[in-house]
């Protein structure tokens, strides 16, 4: 039986599982589609509900695992093709062109300084902007530079540069196999696409923003240095209001509670508090789910120390002043209905989360699907990692909303669930 | 032996293509380090962390006879262990490598300035020779691991770890205070939302427990005392007046909690019918016959957040459990008593996770009542001369009051810890937190760990979770602990702390000071555990005989760089700077 | 006298913890940050490991500002690390005085990780600061020329 195991999905649970897995000696595949590790915690500033600076906790497991022997990377590469052969698994790995030599490139940055294109970072939710040839954030793993083709005007400028001739833009893409004995699967989440709720006017109205957006401006990393600003006219909001639960709905209003997001919310709130001392910020929720440590006291705190109002109320929609740009609020009292009309400066959608790789797996290697298209698990309480196929595990949010705890927790127990098998 | 050879050092700058090479003038900077004393060699490199600048690295350390290493090239924490690995390819031990950072420090910093940048990267790379002369060899070791655990505490936290361990053919000591094993679970009657029973689930666990030939259950036992560190525990366990010793390689705490008794609020203790959830519970395993006896409910009133999300700790947080435990204990009396009124007094309902919409719309659907109260206006419960109990509540929003008569009002209290875990956290030497509950190391990134390694924590000694959670992390637990006892071993740092026994005193300062418990007193005079020693220098810094330093990060190694920083001809450093000799093996 | 016709250039020592400042500091280096060359880091694992006597050296030798930085308190990756620097720092500013150094010379900034800009920012306003107080009184050069 092979020794070797193959993780889907760079992010924390993935690079967590990774580690446990390659530190008891099993040789690891990590495979990442995006072009470096680190997922979705590298596009936070701090975490709730202490307000730890993300980056700290999460940039040296990223180097850890990038420069382990054991672990294997494959980024900008996706899993195609995955068939059972006896005891393994023999799986066909795609790897997408960067047109840069991973193994030259030595991330000096010469490429990106002189390369003519700007396109919109997605990193930075297209907020910020990047170069045709970029890297996703600094501390990038492995520190490679990847081409846009799309975005490229191949004035191969950044070819006649390059200082150890890494760039080729020959390359194709390129198909590996290799096989495994177990698999864990940590392909992570998207946030809901807020378009879809068209009451609340995302992408028609400039000052209404989602939770990661937010995200990416409280970041001093990131594209304001850390400034929260209005897109309209780039001054510091006054007044602010989160909606939360925005997502499908069901019948009972939601299809699933995505359990982050009321402390998302409350965690960004309370860093704008303290860059603006006296913003007014109001957050329009349903319930208030508080699953960790020193999340109540977190939200008490949020309430008493720092002004944030809670308002339970379903927003039922926001119009733009098309001249100052402020948006009006209308809103429902839960309880009894009676009608809530209030005006903002900026709004902010908190969004649900959606697990990113679901649906493609059905296609290629049917691992169960369940509600909200999470993987089904075993059984969620006693075995909330062994997935439909045997040898096969998830973790993380590709099995359920979760934060990083519960997902470092869930990547440690599906690695050494892994490892028992391996083992045999 | 290396420690007595004059220090070799061999000096690689780095161009980094025109990273550096752009800004700072590297040639000129070769050129001043080759008059630097105890540098045997220098060169420069466009890109020393190519393979072929490695190569240069490790022909150079051979030909020239090099015992000390320098590059100066970017930061250490992308390429440092690349170069060590040079250095060990090439027979240097890899502690005897210093990185001096001329690019993020400064090239990348000062591109306007570059005389000034030149200037400061022959700076830069000077305090790194000098920090080079003062390297010594380290070794990394390893410390034996006994393949045996130690869990205390015999509730379904416990014995699911137990098993666990067990089944991987480990053996395991189970410590539990009470005469049963069971724990919380043995006084509840079904579970959410599964609605299974109790006491099922429990009977099948308990007897694996006791049929399993790699596990020794120890009842009505508690532990007097548990020394040594990961690997290697000496456990004196007590039952009564017997005393029993042995050695495990790690410990896991799985205590559990008890539900709070909330004495004089609401009229409990007071009013016969007013009970808690887990008194509820109680009753409702006794069967219906009891229940129609005592108190054939008509109308019943569950109040939420009693005596939980306080202002003030220890039970300033959520107790997340107890809205779905109220759900669950209300819809089961809705099925007894389909005619009778529920009311369910919430002030936010916990509906995390993905079933548990599905359970609280089902509950709406069962008739079930919610009012939401405020807690700056909390219900009010009275007595009724037929022994009846009114409660009153203000509705949050409306502000109108409601009175119900009930013949029953259970009270949703918060999960605590037990007072005997107070006395355990000082035998294990871990912390609990301000709410009571064992201290993890770190809530996102450590949830099981301690800072001490070797001791983890599973289920609701460590917060308030359902049983589910409780025996999920029970499993993540396990899998913790499994990792060094199937191993038989783990890697120890090499930066760790060195005592000076002749210099100690015994102070104890290092042992307070020390958040991984990695010093001990013995005979009066501290040492230091070096499998716990993390490396992180603050015991060195403290101690006021100067008899503690780090190995790696010694103070003759910091000296160093502070004297070489600015001026190439340093006075003396004053003598009460050393604690040890500057050669000697640390 | 040395100094008149040219700027005072003031000499600064950085005390950086591997986990947090360092990296900070090295991404204002990524990210091209540009703060003036008057400074020089040493690098400790931790903030904790930062004697008081380091930085009474520092001075001794004629160091015109020291700047202490770590993890900001609760992500000290050693936990209590920067507890421990934080009071002696405080230590230190009371005991500075009694050897006529001004207790603004030394500075202690916590920085993270994704603190590039912060790091740059502190450092040009010490460079600032101490330019203001002008030379520490132990500086070799003055003492020398004093004498003559």
């Amino acid at each position: 039986m092979s020794k070797a195991a193959l993780v889907i999905g760079g992010g924390i649970a993935g690079i967590q599982a990774s580690l446990e897995l390659a530190n008891q000696g099993f040789r690891v595949y990590l495979v990442e589609k995006n072009s470096s590790i680190g997922g979705r915690m590298a596009q936070l500033d701090k975490t709730f509900p202490k307000l730890e600076c993300a980056a700290c906790f999460l940039t040296p497991k990223m180097l850890a695992a990038g420069r382990h022997p054991n672990i294997k990377l494959l980024t900008y590469s996706e899993v195609k093709e995955i068939r059972r052969e006896g005891k393994n698994f023999q799986v066909k790995i795609n790897r997408k062109p960067r047109y840069v030599d991973e193994n030259k490139c030595v991330g000096c940055g010469v490429c990106a300084r002189f390369c003519p294109v700007e396109a919109p970072n997605d990193f930075d939710v297209r907020i910020g902007v990047r170069n045709a040839i970029h890297v996703p954030f600094p501390q990038a793993v492995p520190l490679a530079y990847t081409i846009d083709r799309e975005q490229c005007l191949q004035c191969e400028l950044c070819q006649n540069l390059c200082p150890v001739g890494a760039i080729d833009f020959k390359q194709k893409p390129e198909e590996t196999e290799i096989e495994v004995g177990a698999i864990i699967v940590a392909t992570g989440f998207d946030l809901f696409d807020a378009s879809k709720r068209e009451e609340f006017g995302y992408g028609r109205y400039d000052n209404v923003l989602t939770g990661l957006a937010l995200e990416r401006l409280l970041c001093s990393a990131g594209p304001t240095g850390g400034r929260v600003v209005r897109r309209s006219d780039g001054k510091i909001p006054r007044k602010i209001a989160f909606i939360q639960c925005v997502g499908l709905k069901g019948k009972s209003g939601r299809l699933y509670c995505s359990k982050l997001c009321c402390m998302y919310a409350t965690k960004e709130a309370a860093l704008i508090k303290k860059q603006v001392p006296n913003v007014d910020v109001t957050i329009y929720y349903n319930d208030m789910p508080e699953f960790g440590k020193g999340f109540e006291e977190f939200h008490q705190k949020a309430r008493s120390e720092l002004g944030i109002k809670y308002v339970r109320a379903e927003v039922s929609r926001i119009v733009e002043n098309p001249v100052t740009h402020n948006l009006h609020l209308y809103a429902r009292n839960i309880a009894f209905g009676d009608p809530i009309k209030a005006e903002f400066d900026m709004v902010v959608l908190s969004t649900g989360l959606i697990p990113t790789a679901a649906k493609e797996f059905e296609k290629n290697f049917p691992l169960k699907i369940g509600e909200g298209d999470f993987f089904v698990t075993a059984n969620p309480k006693v075995d909330p990692v062994s997935t439909s196929v045997e040898d096969v595990f998830v973790a993380g949010v590709a099995e359920g909303p979760k934060d990083i705890a519960e997902s470092i927790e869930q990547a440690t127990l599906a690695a050494n669930k892994a490892a028992a098998i391996l083992k045999e | 032996m290396i420690e007595q050879q004059e220090p070799r050092i061999g000096v690689f700058v780095c161009h980094c293509g025109i990273n550096i090479g752009g800004v700072v003038n590297v040639p000129q900077v070769v050129k001043y380090i080759r008059t630097l004393p105890k540098v045997a060699y220098a060169e420069d490199n466009i890109y020393t962390c190519s393979a072929e600048g490695i190569d240069k690295i490790k022909a150079a350390i051979k030909q020239h006879n090099l015992n000390r290493v320098v590059v100066a090239s970017c930061t250490p924490r992308t390429h440092e262990p690349l170069f060590r690995g040079a250095c060990v390819d090439a027979g240097v031990n890899p502690y005897l490598f210093a990185l001096a950072n001329i690019r993020e420090h400064c090239s990348w910093v000062h591109m306007r300035e570059p005389e000034k940048a030149t200037e400061k990267a022959k700076d830069i790379v000077r305090m790194a020779v000098a920090r080079a002369s003062y390297l010594n060899p380290q070794q990394e070791s390893e410390v034996p691991v006994d393949p045996t655990a130690l869990v205390v505490g015999g509730g379904i936290s416990g014995i699911t770890s137990a098993l666990c361990l067990g089944n991987q053919g480990f053996k395991v000591y189970l410590v539990e205070k009470e005469p049963e094993l069971g724990g919380m679970l043995r006084k509840i009657n079904r579970l959410y939302p599964t609605n299974e029973e109790a006491a099922t689930v429990l009977k099948a666990s308990i007897e694996a427990v006791n049929n399993h030939k790699n596990i020794t259950t120890l009842v009505s036992t508690t532990l007097k005392s548990v020394d040594g560190y990961i690997g290697n525990f000496d456990v004196t366990a007590v039952k009564g007046s017997e005393e029993t010793k042995f050695k495990v390689g790690t410990v896991i705490i799985a205590t559990g909690a008890l539900e709070y008794r909330p004495t004089g609020l609401y009229g409990y203790d007071q009013y016969d019918r007013v009970l808690t959830q887990v008194d509820l519970e109680r009753v409702l395993q006794s069967g219906k016959a009891v229940m129609d006896k005592f108190f054939k409910p008509q109308r019943i009133a569950m109040i939420q957040c009693v005596g939980s999300r306080e202002d003030k700790p220890p039970r300033s947080y959520c107790s997340r459990i107890c809205c779905m435990v109220a759900v669950k204990n209300a819809m089961q009396l809705k099925e007894w008593y389909p005619d009778s009124e529920v009311y369910i007094l919430y002030q936010d309902m916990q509906t995390y996770g993905k079933d548990y919409e599905e359970h609280n719309r089902k509950a709406r659907e069962a008739d079930i009542k919610f009012i939401n109260y405020t807690k700056k206006n909390p219900p009010e419960v009275t007595l009724l001369p037929d022994n009846r109990v009114k409660v009153t509540v203000t509705h949050a929003l409306l502000g109108e009051k409601r009175e119900l008569d009930c013949d029953l009002v259970v009270l949703s209290t918060p999960l605590v810890q037990h007072e005997s875990a107070k006395e355990l956290s000082k035998i294990l030497k871990v912390p609990l937190g301000q709410d009571e509950f064992f201290l993890e190391a770190h809530v996102k990134l450590r949830p099981v760990d301690f800072a001490t390694d070797g001791i983890f924590v599973c289920g609701t000694a460590q917060g308030p979770k359902d049983i589910g959670e409780s025996i999920s992390q029970a499993y993540a637990v396990s899998s913790r602990a499994a990792g060094p006892m199937a191993n038989r071993k783990v890697r120890t740092e090499a930066i760790t702390a060195v005592v000076n026994s002749e210099r100690c005193v015994g102070c104890r300062m290092c042992e307070h000071l020390c958040p991984f418990g990695a010093h001990r007193i013995e005979d009066g005079k501290s040492t230091v555990i070096e499998a716990l020693c993390k490396g992180c220098g603050v015991c060195a810094a403290a101690c006021l005989r100067r008899a503690i330093t780090m190995r790696h990060f010694t103070d003759d190694q910091i000296m160093a760089e502070i004297l070489t920083a600015f001026v190439t001809e340093p006075s003396a450093p004053s003598e009460s700077q050393s604690s040890l000799p500057s050669k000697g093996g640390i | 006298m040395v100094e008149k016709q040219e700027q005072f250039e003031p000499r600064i020592l950085g005390f950086l913890c591997n986990w947090c400042s360092y990296a900070g500091a090295d991404l204002a280096g990524v990210s091209r940050i540009s703060y003036p060359t008057n400074i020089r880091i040493i690098r400790t694992m931790c903030s904790g490991r930062i004697d008081p006597l380091h930085v009474l050296e520092a001075f001794r030798q004629g160091i015109d500002g020291v700047l202490v930085t770590g993890c900001h308190i609760g992500d000290c990756h050693y936990i209590t690390g920067n507890h421990a620097c934080e009071k002696r720092v405080a230590f230190l500013k009371s005991v500075l005085p009694e050897i006529g150094i001004d207790p603004r010379r030394l500075r202690l900034e916590w920085v993270s990780a994704s603190e590039g800009g912060k790091f740059a920012r502190v450092v040009k306003e010490m460079i600032e600061d101490v330019r203001k107080l002008g030379p520490s009184p132990l500086r070799k050069e003055l003492q020398k020329s004093a004498s003559e």
